[in-house]
């Protein structure tokens, strides 16, 4: 019998958005035919970001452990390609699993000790390792230390992009997988009652750190195309406040714990970011702010949670009513 | 060796005695009734048998294991399960997948599909009579569809021991009954039941033996009949001067014989 999926539709969210989701991201593939650099680099960077806010919402959306420290993936995975091309080994393809197995040994080695941590200490203690792990990368020569280091690019190109796409689609596709599994379920019912989770039999310390290194074998994979696509890495960069905050708000706006929603946010904040800089240069952070603001404050759980039948827009005016807006 | 043993179970909060000294045999295939006043310790005991807490002193087997060597997530897998009184849904789960999520991860989980694991939650709905909101999530359950659902849960685990905690607390007459008849059908199929109850008359009709706590001290054991009549159970509940008043009554009533 097929199950039925009703409320929140499941664990893998609307199945519609994430048709929609797919066949952008498969017409996105023809982005670097139009030979124009200013698309290509935008489109890599949503492509970026929806890698990010994908693997986010593995540890953040499925599992509720929110981490405040995701960038370090995505730092150790640009250092990743910079050792290699420091190495004289410019391969980005090979570039991407190395970042993802220095992700995955990393997230079990901090893991064990923090993922014990429940709720805010476990995001404070992510938030932590991150700033220690930009300075210490920032204080080894052999790494370039402050000064960075410089990537020798490939002449063609575009190959950072499909590289790029590659990892978003590949992401789309294991957090699908993820959402249709046993480990799924078990992720969301840590996230919704541990000590109940743990009593039906789940092994909550093996499922988080699972999760947690799936999260950050996606950000380090994104990672080590972002370094060989600017062809400068300095901690700065890596580790930027930007790449720590952008995925979590672009999961939160477009759906926290469904499949498509990471990706659906990550278009919608590019979107809005790349207006208001163009349209008001000098303080289109401020804006941006503004936007993060109203969208935790009346979207919390994304926008794919608008569409259910049940409360759905009529919870959102109520948010909105309850605001006096 | 008895299937599960309870050997001087001890369990202390800081300076509170929640159990002290506790012990009892469960046979296989019994129903065991815990009964007590409140706070005489029937929920602590139910968390050490299935090893939420660890018992300050003495040990619950269960099969040649002790339970306080096992973790909280194996426990289920050598065949305890619980309910909770205080129920423990997954909100934003349906009722489905709450069940699906014990069906994945119990103690036949492995040998599951993902989607076997949903039809054996279908098939734990219908016996729970919950398969008319399977697909709510579980955050719109009545209080009485929320104990089913805990019932269902424990249930998906396969369990040869099934510990309930209250689950007939807030049901009216009827589904007193419904109950009751869930409770005979899983007794039947060999499932052996430790029921926490305040309904009396439920929990005698259908339990085996009774074991009943005061204070955190076992104070009878045995047949319903035979416990009911023990004074100092009768004390227990009723106090010390009711069971004077009636072992004087009784007494008045030989004299004038």
């Amino acid at each position: 019998m097929a199950t039925k999926r009703v409320g929140l539709g499941g664990i893998t969210g609307s199945p519609r958005a994430l048709a929609v989701v797919a066949l952008v991201l498969v017409a996105m593939l023809g982005i670097p035919l139009l030979h124009n650099g200013y698309y290509e680099n935008l489109a890599r960077g949503i492509l970026m970001y929806s890698a990010m806010a994908l693997g986010w919402n593995i540890i953040g959306g499925y599992t509720g452990y929110v981490s405040f420290g995701n960038v370090v993936f995505f730092g150790l995975g640009c250092y990743t390609s910079a050792v290699l091309a420091n190495a004289g080994i410019d391969n980005v393809w090979l570039a991407i699993p190395l970042a993802m197995i220095v992700a995955a040994i990393f997230a079990i080695v901090f893991g064990l000790p923090i993922l014990r941590l429940r709720g805010h200490y476990f995001g404070i203690a992510t938030l932590g390792i991150a700033l220690a792990i930009e300075e210490l990368v920032a204080n080894v020569d052999a790494l370039g230390g402050g000064t960075g280091v410089t990537l020798h690019q490939a002449t063609w190109y575009s190959q950072y992009y499909y590289a790029m796409w590659l990892v978003c689609a590949g992401s789309l596709l294991a957090t699908w997988l993820v959402a249709r599994s046993k480990f799924g379920y078990g992720l969301v019912a840590i996230r919704e009652n541990e000590d109940a989770a743990a009593v039906l039999g789940v092994n909550a310390t093996h499922l988080k750190i699972g999760a947690w290194a799936i999260s950050g074998m996606m950000a380090a994979a994104a990672g080590s195309v972002f370094a060989f696509a600017t062809g400068f890495i300095d901690p700065p960069s890596a580790f930027s406040v930007d790449n720590n905050v952008f995925p979590i708000v672009m999961t939160i706006l477009g759906g926290v714990g469904t499949v498509a929603g990471p990706v659906l946010g990550a278009f919608l904040l590019t979107a809005i970011n790349e207006t208001l800089w163009s349209h008001f240069p000098q303080i289109h952070t401020l804006f941006f702010g503004a936007v993060i603001v109203l969208v935790v404050l009346f979207l919390p759980r994304g926008l794919l949670y608008l569409q259910n039948s049940r409360g759905g827009w009529r919870a959102f005016v109520r948010s909105l009513a309850a605001y006096r807006v | 060796m008895a299937f599960l043993e309870i050997r001087n179970v001890g369990m202390r909060f800081g300076g509170l005695h929640a159990l002290s000294d506790v012990s009892f045999d469960v046979e296989r295939g019994s129903v065991v009734g815990l009964i007590g006043p409140n706070g005489s310790g029937k929920t602590t005991l139910m968390n050490v048998i299935s090893g939420v807490h660890k018992p300050t002193s003495g040990s619950v087997s269960f099969g040649g294991r002790t339970i306080a060597d096992v973790r909280t997530h194996d426990v289920c897998k050598l065949g305890i399960a619980r309910t909770f009184q205080i129920v423990k849904p997954f909100a934003n789960l349906t009722v489905r997948e709450n069940v699906a999520v014990g069906a994945m991860f119990g103690r036949d989980g492995k040998k599951r599909s993902t989607s076997q694991a949903f039809e054996h939650a279908s098939e734990l709905l219908e016996i729970v009579s919950l398969a008319r909101v399977a697909d709510r999530p579980a955050s719109e359950l009545t209080i009485p569809d929320r104990k089913r659902l805990e019932v269902a849960k424990a249930l998906a685990l396969d369990p040869d021991v099934l510990l309930l905690d209250e689950v007939m607390a807030g049901l009216n007459a009827s589904e007193v009954d419904e109950a009751l008849d869930l409770l005979r059908s899983l007794s039947a199929r060999g499932v052996t039941l430790i029921v926490v109850e305040h309904l009396m008359k439920a929990i005698m009709s259908v339990s085996t033996t009774i074991v009943v706590l005061a204070e955190g001290k076992k104070i009878a054991e045995g047949a319903p009949t035979e416990v009911t009549s023990t004074p100092a159970v009768i004390e227990a509940y009723l106090g010390a001067r009711y069971v004077r008043r009636v072992e004087a009554a009784r007494i008045a009533a030989e004299g004038a014989r």
